[in-house]
């Protein structure tokens, strides 16, 4: 299966590194706002894949499921933000490993 | 230069930010590396004849989350992470293993898919608006009004959320 010449094994490959990579980051930082980026990250690698495969199969259903996952980003965006100033007004700090109230 | 190479270029381009993006340990330049990274991802987009999701990556990806990203990171003055010696070395480990793990299991399905679809290749349309559209305001009218709901609600839950308590 290829899409405008590409083929969709190279496209996933991309998507999967990328995926990885964001994956990496969200294990091994330690700073909230790193981890939130490399989630952002792990998104844009699924919104590849997926407009890889709606290329390929010559549909238009798969723009409209990005649209939407960006939009739904957005918002998650802003909430988490909001979370991370709030943590950082009670706890003075975003490292991860500071913030343990919940841990037994 | 055919689709192909540009596409080659521009996801290299994105990988190599990404990874710029997981090892700088400054969140500003770490944001700033995203962005790139986001940018290369929208021409893939527009080789996948996706121009609107390209646009939409641009404008509210790069434009605006990133933006707020660095707003908040300028707000709060979230200082450079500092390596300490003995920092997390279970944790470390354990995530390494969970990555390489996960990135060759990655690899073996790709290889086991891809080999086995190799299909006709045609042409793409230029990928026109109008049809997307069409379909967004037809079949997804319902959800696309539920996300307006969402996004009124992620508004005013942040708005409360990052307010500051009222001291009596």
């Amino acid at each position: 299966m290829t899409a405008n010449g590409i083929p969709i094994g190279d496209v996933l490959l991309a998507s999967g590194a990328l995926f990885v990579i964001g994956l990496a980051g969200a294990l091994l930082r330690r700073n909230a706002i790193s981890i939130f980026l490399a989630i952002e990250l792990m998104m844009n690698a699924a919104n590849l894949a997926v407009l890889g495969y709606a290329a390929a199969l010559h549909s238009l259903e798969g723009q409209i499921v990005v649209f939407f996952v960006i939009a739904i980003a957005a918002a998650e965006a802003a909430v988490g933000l909001a979370i991370f100033v709030a943590l950082f007004r009670h706890t003075e700090t975003i490292d991860v490993n500071q913030i343990n109230l919940l841990k037994w | 230069m055919t689709p192909r190479l540009v596409f080659d270029v521009a996801a290299g381009l994105a990988i190599l930010f990404a990874c710029v993006m997981v090892v700088h340990r400054h969140p500003v330049k770490s944001v700033l590396a995203l962005v790139v990274s986001f940018f290369a991802l929208a021409v893939t987009y527009v080789l996948l004849a996706a121009p609107l999701i390209a646009a939409v990556q641009v404008i509210v990806y790069a434009g605006a989350i990133l933006v707020l990203f660095l707003f908040v990171l300028m707000l709060l003055n979230v200082p450079e992470e500092v390596r300490q010696t003995p920092d997390r070395p279970i944790h470390q480990a354990l995530s390494a293993g969970a990555i390489v793990a996960f990135a060759a299991a990655l690899l073996a399905s790709l290889r086991a898919y891809g080999a086995t679809r190799a299909a006709p290749s045609a042409e793409l349309p230029p990928g026109d608006l109008a049809p997307v559209a069409r379909l967004l305001f037809s079949d997804h009218f319902l959800s696309f009004e539920a996300l307006s709901i969402l996004l009124l609600a992620a508004l005013v839950g942040s708005f409360v959320l990052a307010r500051r308590e009222e001291s009596p």
